[in-house]
């Protein structure tokens, strides 16, 4: 082993690829002319990063089925999200990379949204709490909690408490569209302890918190343990019986239908974000499609 | 004489205490070798399964290039190509490698060669802190710092092999740099010495003499940097951008067998295809680190032999 001879091809094949990767970066590295640091010109002619969520997040599901980016062909379902396209595991993770590049595209839940981002107009519909509800605004899901056979003493409290119309008045407090108009006043049960795991969608864990913590201010004795880790890992915690209650940011699945049962917390609405300084306010639902797609590759082509 | 006899058959205490402190070693080395080879077994059964179980092609699954675990294709056939993971893997890998390499052995022959109190007051430490960082906060600052900085020079997100590569070239620095450290010292004094003896320049001996005698022990460092990128699971998965499609340049959202299987594997169900593929993938990672581990001993070997 001649250490002169492996040096050598480390060396040159280091460069190589290298070149290969500066190479393949020079006409991205065009479209960022017109870019200023903040607020300045956007540059249209700049390739759109479509950043999405992974298989299996409620809210990738909801939006790909609203907008016509899954295709139902019979008994089959395809994703024809871009193939290229950026995935995030979370709602932070499509808020923190979009709100980083001007030049991305990503959706949220409506009560996630944050000024680190700006919140696109769908067929000239804004979206809201008040657009959600009348139905104006499209893009929108339920987000369901679900169990298996019967729920312990404990954790059915606090599902009557999440359904009470003190939840659904929390729910509304987070900016989400509430699931029972004429919800019943809560009581609480005397002298209960113990802990609920609740399982599943990144999207519905803000407002479970919020849900959790007033829940545990009324029974200081009940432990409500919380994982945010996709609404299809929460379906299946709450069919193998890992947890007491699963949480979906999207329409339950035949098969989850079958073993569990469901109701909704609340209605939410899908955002679709840009960086604060992209000058694109509004598209429409086909432009969307087009954009997840793949079909459209710059802001030129849905810019007005 | 009977009585001597018997005091000799007899086993003494001491002998009882080490066939004690022998049978426990034994149980705790039969324990550890029960409990590898009950992970591999299960891991390799779960992955075979996708084969045996969903009659999926082995061939597609190597060489296709299209991964949508929950759809068929026109034949009927799963789409579980695994092909733009394992590129991706190997990618990240061998160009992380490259980078670490120089600097690191560039590091060690200073700590070694040329300053030896520096290395061991300020080089040592620095080192050793870098090994104690965690992935995770690796993969933020790659997702904070790299990540724009790549999309500020090349365009695009930003998310790809190169931001990977540059985040697992530090993640495996420290752990090159050590090891080769110890290759360095490890060649004998009488070396360096004969070669300065016959005029040899300081240069020259580590160029020639040192480097060439620690070059096994170099290898192997650099194989262990290797097999520690390859199987680096959260830093890569937040930079790396996740798109299961091949990587055409550096700077395209890609993937590699860990991201895939930590964005995954909370999401599917146990015994289902979508969940199979993944302890196939799964599967693969046990094979390279099983491949990375007999090329670290060839290496040793053929080090021996020399």
């Amino acid at each position: 082993m001649d250490f002169k001879k492996i040096s050598k091809y480390m060396l040159t094949t280091g460069a190589a690829l290298l070149l290969a990767a500066c190479g393949g970066g020079e006409s991205g590295a065009e479209n960022q002319d017109g870019e200023t640091a903040s607020g300045g010109s956007f540059d249209t002619s700049q390739t759109i990063n479509v950043i999405t969520r992974e298989d299996g997040s409620g809210t990738r599901g909801a939006f790909t089925e609203i907008t016509g980016v899954l295709v139902e062909d019979g008994e089959t379902e395809s994703d024809n999200t871009y193939a290229g396209a950026t995935i995030q595991n979370s709602t932070n993770g499509v808020m923190t990379t979009v709100s980083g590049d001007p030049t991305s595209i990503g959706y949220i839940s409506l009560g996630s949204l944050n000024d680190t981002v700006k919140a696109l107009n769908i067929g000239g519909i804004e979206p809201s709490t008040e657009t959600v509800q009348d139905g104006s605004y499209e893009i929108a899901r339920p987000f369901n909690i679900a169990y298996k056979d019967e729920l312990s003493e404990v954790a059915q409290d606090f599902w009557t408490f999440v359904m009470s119309a003190e939840g659904q008045e929390l729910v509304v407090g987070e900016g989400y569209v509430e699931a029972v108009t004429d919800a019943p006043a809560y009581e609480a049960a005397e002298g209960l302890s113990g802990n609920v795991s609740v399982v599943g969608s990144t999207s519905v864990t803000p407002v479970m918190e919020v849900l959790a913590e007033e829940y545990s201010n009324l029974n200081p004795d009940v432990t409500i343990d919380i994982t945010s880790n996709g609404s299809s890992a929460g379906m299946t915690a709450a069919m193998d019986g890992s947890a007491d209650i699963g949480m979906a940011s999207r329409e339950l699945k035949e098969e989850e239908l079958a073993e569990l049962t469901s109701e909704p917390l609340a209605i939410d609405g899908i955002v679709v974000i840009v960086h604060p300084d992209n000058t694109v306010e509004d598209l429409t639902m086909e432009q969307v499609r087009q954009i997840y797609t793949g079909e459209v590759t710059t802001w030129a082509d849905v810019a007005e | 004489m009977e009585e001597t006899q018997s005091k000799f058959m007899q086993k003494s205490s001491k002998r009882k205490i080490e066939q004690f402190g022998r049978t426990i070693s034994f149980i705790c080395i039969a324990f550890i070798v029960l409990i590898v080879l009950s992970i591999l077994y299960f891991v390799i059964s779960k992955g075979v399964s996708t084969f045996t179980t969903d009659g999926v092609s082995v061939i597609d699954f190597l060489f296709g290039d299209i991964w949508r675990p929950g759809e068929v294709g026109e034949n009927g056939e799963p789409l579980v190509g695994a092909l733009p993971m394992i590129l991706g893997s190997f990618f990240v890998t061998l160009l992380s490698a490259l980078l670490a390499t120089p600097f690191s052995i560039a590091a060690a022959i200073y700590m070694v060669e040329i300053s030896p109190k520096a290395g061991k007051k300020i080089l040592q430490p620095v080192i050793e802190l870098l090994v104690g960082i965690p992935s995770v906060v690796y993969g933020f600052i790659g997702l904070t710092v790299v990540v724009p900085f790549i999309r500020s020079i090349f365009g695009g997100t930003g998310f790809g092999i190169l931001s990977a590569t540059i985040v697992l070239f530090v993640m495996i620095l420290p752990t090159v740099t050590s090891m080769a450290v110890d290759a360095l010292k490890s060649v004998p004094r009488h070396y360096r010495e004969a070669s300065l003896a016959m005029g040899g320049t300081r240069w020259q001996t580590i160029y020639k003499v040192v480097l060439r005698a620690a070059t096994p022990g170099l290898l192997t460092a650099v194989v262990f940097g290797m097999a520690r990128a390859f199987g680096e699971a959260l830093a890569v998965q937040m930079v790396i951008g996740n798109a299961a499609m091949v990587p055409t340049d550096l700077i395209t959202p890609a993937s590699t067998l860990t991201s895939i299987l930590t964005m995954s594997m909370g999401n599917t169900v146990m015994g289902t295809l979508e969940n199979n593929v993944l302890w196939s993938l799964a599967t693969i990672l046990l094979v390279m680190a099983l491949f990375f581990n007999i090329l670290t001993r060839w290496i040793g070997k053929k080090g021996a032999m020399k």
